[in-house]
């Protein structure tokens, strides 16, 4: 990309951003708001500073149970739909199901999956697991069965059997549908993952950043919290944007008419 | 563009207006809030007792209750105006202190601290540091679990999340978990469990437990409603730990799920950490500088806050006997 199309991609986002920076500080000078209920920014920069080895290690140990979710749901969502698209009497008896996995409260099922799966990083990933498989099964599933009759027929005229049309038609068909619902999880896998270390946390030494919120906030660290927050959300970006840059790739490659 | 800037400006007053005092009731008593930090229990029996048996009422004072639960925001509540009483541990008065919320401890009923770890018996475990090789479930929030990783090695100990129940407990021998010494302990056993008690107090951290908090602006300018609240509270505890029967029925209609026989449990353990020999001869609800000060000194090298300011106007003894 050349330097003038890079500047008016970020540009925006980035005066925002530091627009939003701004009046944060503003509101918190003019009102003289105290740290416990909302630091400025100069605070919170100072305890990302002070904390970042332990943020930037728990960061990591929070990506490592949202990536293996998001994979784990990914594979898992795909099978699903896949077994979906063969069987209308299948799909149509556990469509229902799966879309109990997202109506169902997170926060209270969480503590019995850790119960029945275990403490730790297993239990952070069942968590992660749950909460983004829904997107992937969903959309899948669409872009498996919304296909437009005329290629069927073609297919038919053609003698192809199901797997011809399950692989050659179907699967190509539905590759825009599938990043769509694999960006949706990849948020989600994240905040299951920070869900599940809040019931599951990861042993003595390790923490995520579920862990530290509970930590901070219970402690009144205020700053700290926003710091942990922040990294939650850049965790967030960073798996989106890569699900995003992956399925660019792909779509240029599969996806235009 | 004026019109949003008026809207902004009004719903700038419309926030900054809610923190007004309440006005006074029609039987000339003040309303008053006090926010607790969990769900309606034993450790706050005499605070109910005062409101059931009118220690509250005949001070003029209609003090409303209001039932906490988990991550319940006491500190915040009380630092920001929205009520005027609230009620947490002394431990998390210094968290906030240290955030520069103004909020002040006015009385301890809870002269030892009723946290516990919970282990079973045929663990062998007999006193907190013997503690290795098991699961431990603690919460980070209070300070006490970060005290005590800080201070004993715990070897091949697996901490985890408190799961604020006992099943994993019964469901495994090799677990151990956080809890109140007159609450988890009572609920294993009975659910045939083989629980041990260690007080947490005795490895030497105790801070004051269901201390009564209000913010430095509220001593200053309603001294008259603190002193009332005081009493009647430290009245309300003498009342409670003589005769909590009334008390706890009221508690258990508020919060079904504490059963009236493991409130009565509650009243009777908790006699002896409120009426200890020093509240006893110094008065109930009794705070010390030694206390506070060794409390500050454990945090502050358990690396939980800073040293500045030390305990200075964290406490004030003077509504207290």
């Amino acid at each position: 990309m050349n330097t003038r199309a890079l500047i008016t991609q970020i540009g925006p986002p980035l005066f925002f951003f530091a627009f939003f920076v701004l009046s944060w500080y503003a509101l918190v000078e003019f009102f003289d708001i105290p740290p416990y209920l909302l630091p400025g920014p100069p605070r919170v920069a100072e305890a990302v500073s002070t904390h970042a080895d332990r943020l930037i290690d728990a960061a990591l140990l929070t990506a490592m149970g949202a990536l293996s979710g998001f994979a784990l749901s990914f594979a898992f969502g795909f099978a699903v739909a896949l077994l979906f698209s063969q069987s209308r009497i299948i799909e149509r008896g556990l469509y229902p199901y799966a879309i109990f996995l997202q109506t169902v409260p997170i926060v209270a099922i969480a503590p019995l999956i850790v119960l029945w799966i275990g403490y730790g990083l297993q239990g952070v990933v069942a968590v992660s697991f749950i909460i983004s498989l829904f997107p992937i099964i969903a959309n899948t599933t669409a872009g498996l069965t919304q296909v437009d009759p005329r290629l069927l027929d073609l297919f038919a005229m053609n003698n192809a059997n199901r797997w011809h049309v399950l692989f050659k038609l179907r699967v190509p068909n539905a590759v825009p549908n599938m990043l769509t619902g694999a960006r949706i999880s990849s948020g989600l896998s994240v905040i299951g993952a920070i869900v599940g270390e809040f019931f599951a946390g990861y042993g003595t030494d390790d923490f995520g950043l579920g862990y530290l919120i509970i930590q901070t906030s219970g402690q009144a660290k205020t700053d700290y919290l926003f710091a942990c927050i922040l990294f939650c959300t850049l965790l967030g970006l960073a798996i989106f944007s890569a699900v995003g840059l992956v399925s660019n790739r792909l779509l240029r490659r599969w996806g235009g008419e | 563009m004026r019109l949003y800037c008026y809207l902004f400006c009004a719903l700038l007053l419309f926030a900054c207006g809610q923190n007004e005092t309440p006005p006074p009731t029609e039987q000339g008593k003040t309303r008053v809030r006090l926010a607790l930090n969990w769900f309606p229990e034993a450790e706050h029996g005499g605070f109910y007792a005062a409101h059931i048996h009118g220690y509250y009422a005949k001070r003029n004072l209609e003090v409303e209750i209001l039932g906490g639960g988990p991550d319940a925001p006491v500190i915040q509540r009380v630092s920001t105006g929205a009520v005027e009483f609230g009620v947490t541990n002394a431990d998390d008065v210094l968290y906030a202190r240290a955030q520069q919320a103004p909020v002040v401890a006015l009385m301890a009923p809870y002269q030892i601290n009723p946290r516990c770890i919970m282990v079973h018996e045929s663990s062998g475990i007999e006193r907190i540091d013997q503690i290795s090789n098991i699961t431990l479930a603690m919460s980070q929030r209070p300070a006490f679990s970060h005290y005590l990783r800080w201070k004993y090695p715990l070897e091949g100990v697996n901490i985890v999340p408190y799961p604020g129940n006992v099943s994993q407990f019964l469901a495994n021998p090799n677990f151990a978990q956080q809890g109140y010494v007159f609450s988890e302990p009572f609920v294993a056993r009975q659910q045939g469990g083989d629980p041990r008690a260690l007080l947490v107090s005795d490895i030497g951290f105790n801070p004051y437990a269901s201390v009564i908090i209000a913010t430095e602006e509220t001593i200053a300018q309603r001294a008259d409603i603190v002193r009332a609240l005081v009493e009647a509270s430290i009245e309300g505890w003498e009342h409670y730990l003589r005769d909590g029967q009334e008390t706890n029925q009221y508690i258990n209609s508020l919060n079904p799920e504490m059963g009236l026989d493991i409130l009565a449990y509650g009243v009777e353990e908790s006699a002896a950490l409120v009426l200890d020999p020093v509240a006893s001869e110094k008065g109930l609800g009794h705070m010390s500088s030694a206390r506070w000060n060794e409390l500050h000194k454990q945090m502050v090298e358990a690396g939980l806050i800073k040293a500045e300011g030390g305990v200075e106007g964290a406490f004030d003894t003077q509504f207290l006997r």
